[in-house]
């Protein structure tokens, strides 16, 4: 099955097929060469709540996180996050984005806290990376950023209010500057 | 020396405090035979010191103020369950005097700091002019307002540049301004006093050494009820982010060993001068320049960092400190503790090691760390889930080894042993700590994260190549695919089997 995938800001195609004792694996980084690996599924196996790679001679302890196109894999004190697609899975996630591909259209929280100090008012226009506001989760203090440059809509929280996971916190216009 | 009076054994100790500090605790009163009682919040019904004490009572709901620092609520548990100490651990109610003084009124042992010596050293200015009179170095400066420039360069000569001006009322980086000579004296002066009157309405301001280098040391003392207080040597604590300290090593390599008496010494000293029971923690800035060290604060509980003292001490801290709290004399003296050779805690916690965001959530693979001269102090287990309420800190891992390289060595291939999945875990930003330049040498500051240590991810994550996560992302799409087609077409949906059935009545 052929498929696209992002890791790290860089793209990917991934063609995976499953033999009978094997996946073969042929992964291409955009306008590079191709790169052929095959996992033989004795090299691939569970074991307690993770599983047990052997590739090229070296072992990792493996576990995988997420379905259909977002997987976390965790590896010697590492993880990565795959976005992973085929076309069927490419059609689905864009018709749920609504056509705005990768275009941020809120600040939404990451996870329960609350916002101690908002940086920002509806109309300002905002450099990329800079802080829109803190929250605090956790105990610990964090400054949230806008990814690219955008102008603020509406701010939909007050500083010192309590916040869900996901909800939204600041609308930026639809098409900024 | 006075007859020591020593009351009998507790049975049952309550510890007021979660994760693995709870757990520390319950593991030396088991040692000790006595019983052990854990409270927990709503959050921490899953919390693996609720599965190890020996009983387990509700406190309330998940936020700290509700429970873990609702002490009249843990105070009632502990009258009901009998309870005769309560073990505070450390944050939550470890330095409350309130806390301390109703259990004294309540007949029941506080495991921690007398209310007269969480006065004394509570407040920072307080404590800071008991150790002036004790004679503790202090960071020199104006030692109260400066109100005219002319007053400003007479303080400025007396201690020397750099200096740091700081409005009184100030905080936050607001209102602080560093004085390198003496021609930038004038306009950080009045640029300080007009910044405290804008931001805090109080153009106040005073003078300081500013230490360029600094370093967090710190030094475990102990005093028993007779009068002896001794020191257990000193714990360098300077690679911190935002005060939060990530990596605590023993002894420290930024001192000689005729400075580590002068400020063990000096830790005692201050101590003393207060006549301080129980176990108790000197923290000091050191200047890496001019190998001065002023008194910052004391904390008058246990600390995070304390098994890299037991490590190197040989002494079991918390067991001392219940001993000592039934009025045993200290198990040892002063001359018979050495430092032998050199240990090292990293602390594992829940976030993004690139990010430093929390990352609360279900850990789905743990194996912690064994083999020889490694101690892991954890509460963390396979499908645990990590509160969003509390601290981040989940691990802590101790390593020992002969030498520093050899402690060294041995936390990296301890932190590579570690499996943690499912929650992001700042493991990684440990190991490339520990292959630093500046820790490899031991001239890491307490500015160490901020100014040597700019992330950069590739960097950090460069140990597996990204093909190894593409591979595995694939197999398991397809995976996925496949069994997702699977259910579509081969699995009998029973509700339409039930329903075919009622309609045919069979």
């Amino acid at each position: 099955m052929y498929f696209e995938a992002e890791l790290r800001e860089k793209n990917y195609h991934v063609d995976v097929t499953e033999t009978q004792l094997s996946w073969k694996i042929a992964i291409q980084e955009k306008d590079k060469d191709w790169t052929y690996y095959e996992i033989l599924k004795k090299d691939y196996k569970p074991s307690e709540s993770y599983y047990s790679l052997l590739f090229q001679g070296a072992s990792y302890l493996i576990d995988v996180i997420g379905k259909d196109t977002e997987y976390t894999v965790f590896t010697r004190n590492s993880f990565r996050k795959v976005t992973i697609f085929n076309d069927e899975m490419l059609l689905h996630e864009s018709l749920k984005r609504d056509g705005h591909m990768g275009k941020q259209k809120d600040l939404r929280a990451g996870m329960p806290g609350k916002v101690i100090q908002i940086f920002v008012k509806p109309g300002d226009i905002v450099k990329p990376n800079s802080p829109l506001l803190i929250m605090e989760a956790m105990k610990m203090e964090n400054e949230m950023r806008c990814q690219s440059e955008v102008k603020i809509k509406q701010i939909l929280v007050n500083q010192g209010a309590p916040v869900e996971t996901g909800q939204v916190l600041i609308l930026f216009e639809e098409d900024p500057v | 020396m006075l007859t020591p009076d020593i009351r009998p054994m507790y049975s049952k100790i309550l510890i007021a405090n979660r994760g693995e500090i709870a757990i520390r605790v319950i593991r030396a009163c088991r040692e000790l035979n006595i019983k052990t009682v854990a409270v927990f919040s709503e959050a921490d019904r899953d919390s693996l010191h609720v599965f190890l004490a020996d009983e387990a009572y509700p406190i309330g709901p998940a936020p700290s103020k509700e429970s873990y620092l609702n002490y009249p609520k843990i105070l009632e548990v502990a009258k009901a369950c009998k309870a005769e100490a309560v073990h505070p651990g450390y944050g939550f109610l470890s330095e409350n005097i309130h806390f301390s003084k109703a259990c004294a009124e309540m007949g029941i042992t506080f495991i921690g700091p007398k209310p007269e010596h969480i006065q004394a050293m509570g407040d920072k200015l307080s404590a800071k002019n008991l150790m002036k009179k004790a004679n503790v170095p202090l960071v020199p400066g104006s030692d109260g307002p400066v109100e005219t420039l002319e007053q400003a360069q007479k303080v400025c000569q007396l201690i020397g540049y750099p200096v740091i001006i700081k409005a009184s009322a100030g905080g936050g980086g607001k209102g602080m301004r560093v004085v390198t000579e003496p021609s930038g004296l004038e306009s950080s002066f009045r640029a300080c006093q007009s910044e405290g009157l804008n931001y805090f309405a109080d153009s106040t301001v005073y003078i300081e050494k500013f230490v360029t280098d600094p370093k967090h040391i710190e030094v475990q003392v102990f005093g028993d009820l007779y009068g002896n207080l001794v020191h257990l040597f000193e714990r360098e604590c300077s690679i911190q982010r935002r005060h939060q300290k990530i990596i605590e090593e023993t002894p420290s390599p930024s001192l000689t060993e005729p400075l580590r008496q002068k400020i063990c010494k000096a830790a005692v000293t201050a101590a003393q001068s207060i006549n301080y029971l129980g176990a108790g923690t000197i923290e000091f800035i050191f200047d890496s320049n001019t190998k001065e060290f002023y008194f910052m604060e004391m904390n008058t509980r246990l600390q995070v960092e304390h098994p890299i003292t037991e490590y190197v001490v040989g002494v079991d801290l918390v067991k001392e400190q219940i001993l000592v709290s039934l009025g045993h004399p200290l198990s040892f003296k002063q001359s018979e503790l050495k430092q032998k050779g050199h240990a090292i805690e990293c602390r594992v916690c829940a976030e993004d090691p690139v990010t430093y965001q929390p990352s609360p959530g279900v850990i789905r693979a743990c194996r912690h760390p064994q083999g020889p001269f490694v101690r892991v102090d954890s509460y963390a287990y396979p499908g645990y889930e990590v509160p969003i309420y509390y601290d981040p800190m989940i691990a802590k891992i101790i390593t020992w080894g002969e030498t520093r390289q050899e402690a060294a060595d041995r936390m990296e291939r301890s932190l590579t042993e570690f499996v943690l999945t499912g929650i992001k875990s700042n493991i990684i930003l440990h190991k490339t700590i520990l292959k630093h330049p500046k820790f490899l040498d031991g001239s890491y500051t307490t500015q160490f994260i901020e100014k040597n240590f700019e992330i950069i991810e590739p960097d950090l994550f460069k140990e597996v190549d990204d093909h190894v996560f593409l591979i595995i992302a694939g197999i398991h799409a397809l995976n996925d695919r496949k069994n997702k087609d699977v259910r579509q077409h081969n699995i009998p949906a029973n509700w339409k089997r039930i329903g075919r059935r009622m309609q045919l009545r069979i």
